[in-house]
């Protein structure tokens, strides 16, 4: 008799682990970081405590860590995943593409290429200030032309004509 | 909400449709995306995508600097005669592209990007 209580009660432990889902935080850990890294997710460290990740370390930029966190939330058995300690690399400081007056030739010559005859610009400390009015149709590629002329900070006061 | 997180979904559209770029930040925390697209199809998702976050693109917190692989974006070209000691990524670097822009704009001239020699007159796109 003793035995049989042995055998049902062993069964019923077993059962009960099996509805759990037997994943241990280990192997939850061990999954986020082989799903982070089919992705193509470096630079990330994973803590799982209670099937919550915590992810930290550096990534590249916004994206990715936002690409992070999803990867890691589609892992089967994570019930949530904090990313506030995650950082993004900081960013190198641009530097102008060349000194102030010749930036303000460069935009201004090719600005009239591009037939905005409308924008003035002048450029202090590699930032342009923008001004004038552009016809609505033009408007957009004005603005194009100006920020892949090499500056580094923009004051846009361009008006959008009809 | 950071500048990034701000154009976190133009990264992510850039990302999709090939576009490879750099960031890097400017004048009081400006948001410098400098990249190639490839193509103008692709460039004007980029430019839409800002228009969205960024109607008529006032913030000044972003300067997206995207040229395509094929022709030269909006402005002019840059001759840049080859010095003694330069390799694509130095020259890219002085003018804050991706070596790969100078590459694209010179195949005609260039057949193998670690070699370039001195007195070569390079297209640099700006």
């Amino acid at each position: 008799m003793k035995i049989k209580y042995l055998t049902i009660l062993s069964i019923a432990i077993a059962l009960f682990i099996g509805a759990c889902g037997g994943k241990s935080d280990a192997d939850l850990q061990k999954a986020v970081q082989d799903k982070l890294a089919a992705d193509n997710i470096t630079g990330v460290t994973v803590a799982v405590k209670d099937a919550a990740a915590t992810l930290t370390g550096e990534v590249a930029d916004a994206a990715v860590k936002s690409r992070a966190q999803a990867s890691a939330t589609g892992v089967e058995g994570i019930k949530s995943v904090d990313v506030a300690n995650l950082r993004t690399r900081p960013l190198p400081v641009a530097t102008p593409a060349a000194a102030d007056p010749a930036l303000t030739g460069k935009i201004t010559e090719d600005l009239k290429k591009a037939g905005c005859t409308g924008s003035s610009v002048s450029v202090v400390g590699g930032k342009v200030t923008v001004t004038g009015t552009e016809p609505s149709a033009r408007y957009a590629q004005c603005v194009q032309v100006i920020m892949q002329s090499g500056i580094t900070g923009i004051d846009n006061q361009l008006k959008r004509g009809s | 909400m950071s500048v990034q997180e701000k154009y976190q979904s133009l990264l992510e559209l850039a990302n999709q449709n090939g576009t490879t770029y750099e960031l890097s930040e400017g004048n009081n925390g400006t948001l410098i995306i400098t990249g190639t697209a490839p193509s103008e199809e692709a460039k004007q998702q980029l430019w839409d995508e800002y228009n969205r976050l960024d109607p008529d693109f006032r913030a000044g917190d972003l300067i997206l600097n995207i040229s395509t692989g094929a022709t030269a974006a909006g402005g002019g070209m840059h001759t840049y005669t080859v010095e003694s000691g330069d390799n694509l990524s130095k020259i890219a670097g002085k003018y804050g592209i991706q070596w790969k822009a100078i590459w694209d704009h010179n195949r005609d001239i260039l057949n193998d990007p670690d070699k370039i020699y001195p007195g070569q007159e390079l297209r640099i796109p700006m």
